[in-house]
């Protein structure tokens, strides 16, 4: 039997299922278990606070949510954090890659101190931005007033108008370096051939920039903007510690919904039909970038 | 001609004033952006409670005391007010929150379970990217694209299931747990990494390898291991920064200071608006010190490893 099974199987599939085997004995427990189990609770009304009680109401709960006001509104708060978050991070890094992309002394200094935001914990990072909008000793608004730019110090983080562009920005300012590192990536694999070609045309700065290093850099680019859509989609940290999804609900985002309803509400059903919704449109958009992307090039 | 040539050096001369100027004035912006917050973070954990509370701020402490780092690392307990707090009177003691003996247990849960992360996710991630990449058996795009599915899900739609499986193996609170989550995170990515690197280990090595009779388990030491250094010591870096960091998983999987990590117990002084600035600022700076020094190390390593994937395109 287990001679036939050898024969059948030969050495490579066996080594490789023993070599495979750890990860997904782990992965089985810790992420496909959890998974699957999650979609199945989407289908129940579970509701902890009436434990005694779950009945199966298929997709109802997912017909529940898209009915609920709420559930829009932060449809909207999460768009407007997200193409925020992401356009800022991806302008600013395209600057910085271009810059550690020239020649000058003191560069790798200075590429190794952008990774300074991207180790931060975001838990620091959140305390930290806090502290500079505070609105009574804040950074923030002592510099603007000694600057003369503003005559009284300004509530940042408790202004609905604003609290949304505040947490971006602490967002932006973590995310921009990696964005950064992998446009410099793809930079860095663009021939100088083509920028030499490009300058014997007569080519300027700008002419080359847009000719020969923005097409360059287009799977870097969708790279960027596809990682950094998930991440700014379903984010939770800063929102849990900066706000807690105030003031009101001006920073009532999708992962914030999540977390309410879960473990606010007690709604497991939800819930984990919410996290669907959401893991649904990262999908979705991922897969419209790389399709808008790969058409145009 | 003469002038023209002297013409021709002066506007090389310009320009190049010009892009060096241009260079200089791009770096000391981003230098100020990137390091001015982190700056005025280590600057306000200096200060003592009534020179943080000036209007306008000090941007550099006017008397540097290291009060609060002695507080957390000297385990000494003092009750703080929101009254005694607002008052910013130096006499009323240095506005410690009570929890404040939790931060030196809650360094060391960091650690532990950053070096474990660290360790088990390039052990269980080498295999299986040495399988995937380098013998081609049936089903590896499967497997590869089910390794990879599992991060399509958002972290905080796995919490309760997994809090359920921790629960149900007596688990919770425990550091293990958080082990094992980690995992998840961590090692589809670092098969990614390592794939991508093992990929462009030139195929004839394995070959020959494999001629002299070496198992796969002895190709895998002998050839490709020494070979992918970089990409290893990315993989250790990756695993432990991001243990490190991590907080949703941690917050909902450990609810005492035996297993809490640094995020926990510095979030807890955060939302508690009774806790001192000066102090939770001191916290932010021993949770960013390990991880920032490990990044500035190994930079290169970092940087060639997370986008070792990239660079394909």
């Amino acid at each position: 039997m287990l001679e036939r099974l050898g024969r059948q199987f030969g050495y490579d599939e066996r080594s490789a299922a023993l070599l495979v085997f750890p990860v997904f004995a782990v992965l089985m427990v810790v992420a496909v278990y959890p998974i699957v189990y999650s979609f199945y609770t989407s289908l129940f009304d579970i509701v902890l606070t009436r434990p005694w009680r779950r009945p199966f109401v298929g997709f109802g709960n997912y017909a529940r949510i898209f009915a609920d006001p709420q559930f829009w509104t932060a449809v909207q708060r999460t768009t407007v954090y997200t193409v925020v978050t992401v356009s800022i991070t991806t302008v600013m890094a395209l600057f910085v890659a271009l810059l550690l992309n020239e020649a000058f002394p003191g560069r790798r200094l200075l590429s190794a101190l952008i990774l300074l935001p991207w180790a931060t914990p975001s838990i620091v990072n959140g305390l930290m931005w806090k502290w500079i909008y505070d609105p009574g000793y804040g950074l923030l608004n002592g510099i603007l007033v000694q600057l003369g730019w503003i005559e009284k110090y300004i509530v940042w983080l408790g202004d609905p108008d604003k609290t949304l562009f505040m947490i971006a920005n602490a967002a932006i300012w973590k995310q921009m370096p990696l964005a950064a590192i992998l446009l410099l990536v793809s930079m860095k694999s663009i021939s100088n051939d083509l920028y030499r070609a490009a300058t014997v045309d007569g080519a300027n700065v700008f002419q080359r920039f847009l000719h020969v290093t923005l097409p360059a850099l287009k799977p870097g680019l969708m790279l960027v903007l596809v990682y950094e859509t998930m991440i700014s989609i379903r984010h939770f940290d800063l929102f849990l510690i900066m706000t807690q999804g105030g003031p009101g609900d001006a920073s009532y985002t999708l992962s914030w919904q999540i977390y309410v309803e879960t473990f606010r509400n007690l709604k497991f059903g939800i819930g984990a039909a919410l996290s669907y919704v959401l893991a649904l449109a990262t999908f979705i958009l991922s897969y419209l970038f790389i399709r808008g992307f790969g058409s145009k090039a | 001609m003469r002038a023209a040539t002297d013409d021709g050096r002066r506007a090389m001369i310009a320009k190049r004033w010009g892009r060096g100027l241009l260079i200089s004035a791009f770096s000391a912006l981003l230098v100020i952006y990137v390091a001015g917050p982190v700056a005025w973070l280590v600057s306000s954990s200096l200060q003592s409670e009534a020179d943080i509370t000036a209007v306008p701020p000090n941007w550099l402490p006017p008397k540097v005391t290291f009060g609060n780092f002695e507080a957390i690392f000297s385990n000494t307990t003092r009750e703080v007010t929101y009254e005694t707090r607002r008052q910013g009177d130096p006499a009323t003691g240095r506005f410690l929150p009570s929890g404040a003996e939790n931060l030196l247990p809650a360094l060391w849960n960091s650690f532990t379970v950053g070096l474990w992360v660290a360790i088990l996710n390039v052990v269980v991630s080498i295999t299986a990217a040495y399988a995937i990449a380098v013998i081609h058996f049936k089903g590896r795009q499967a497997a590869l694209y089910t390794i990879l599915a599992t991060r399509v899900i958002p972290d905080i739609a796995l919490i309760v299931p997994l809090f359920l499986v921790m629960r149900n193996l007596d688990l919770v609170n425990t550091r293990f747990a958080l082990v094992v989550t980690y995992l998840a995170v961590t090692v589809p990515f670092t098969i990614f990494i390592l794939i991508s690197y093992f990929e462009q280990i030139p195929r004839d090595l394995y070959r020959a390898a494999r001629a002299d009779g070496c198992s796969h388990v002895q190709a895998l030491r002998h050839v490709y291991l020494p070979l992918s250094l970089p990409a290893l010591v990315a993989s250790v870096m990756f695993a432990f920064l991001t243990s490190w960091n991590e907080f949703i998983f941690a917050l909902i999987l450990t609810q005492n200071i035996a297993s809490q990590t640094l995020p926990i117990v510095i979030s807890g002084f955060v939302m508690d608006f009774t806790t001192s600035f000066s102090f939770v600022n001191a916290a932010g700076v021993i949770a960013i010190v390990p991880p920032v020094v490990l990044a500035m190390m190994f930079e290169r390593y970092i940087v060639s490893g997370l986008t070792a994937g990239a660079v394909k395109g």
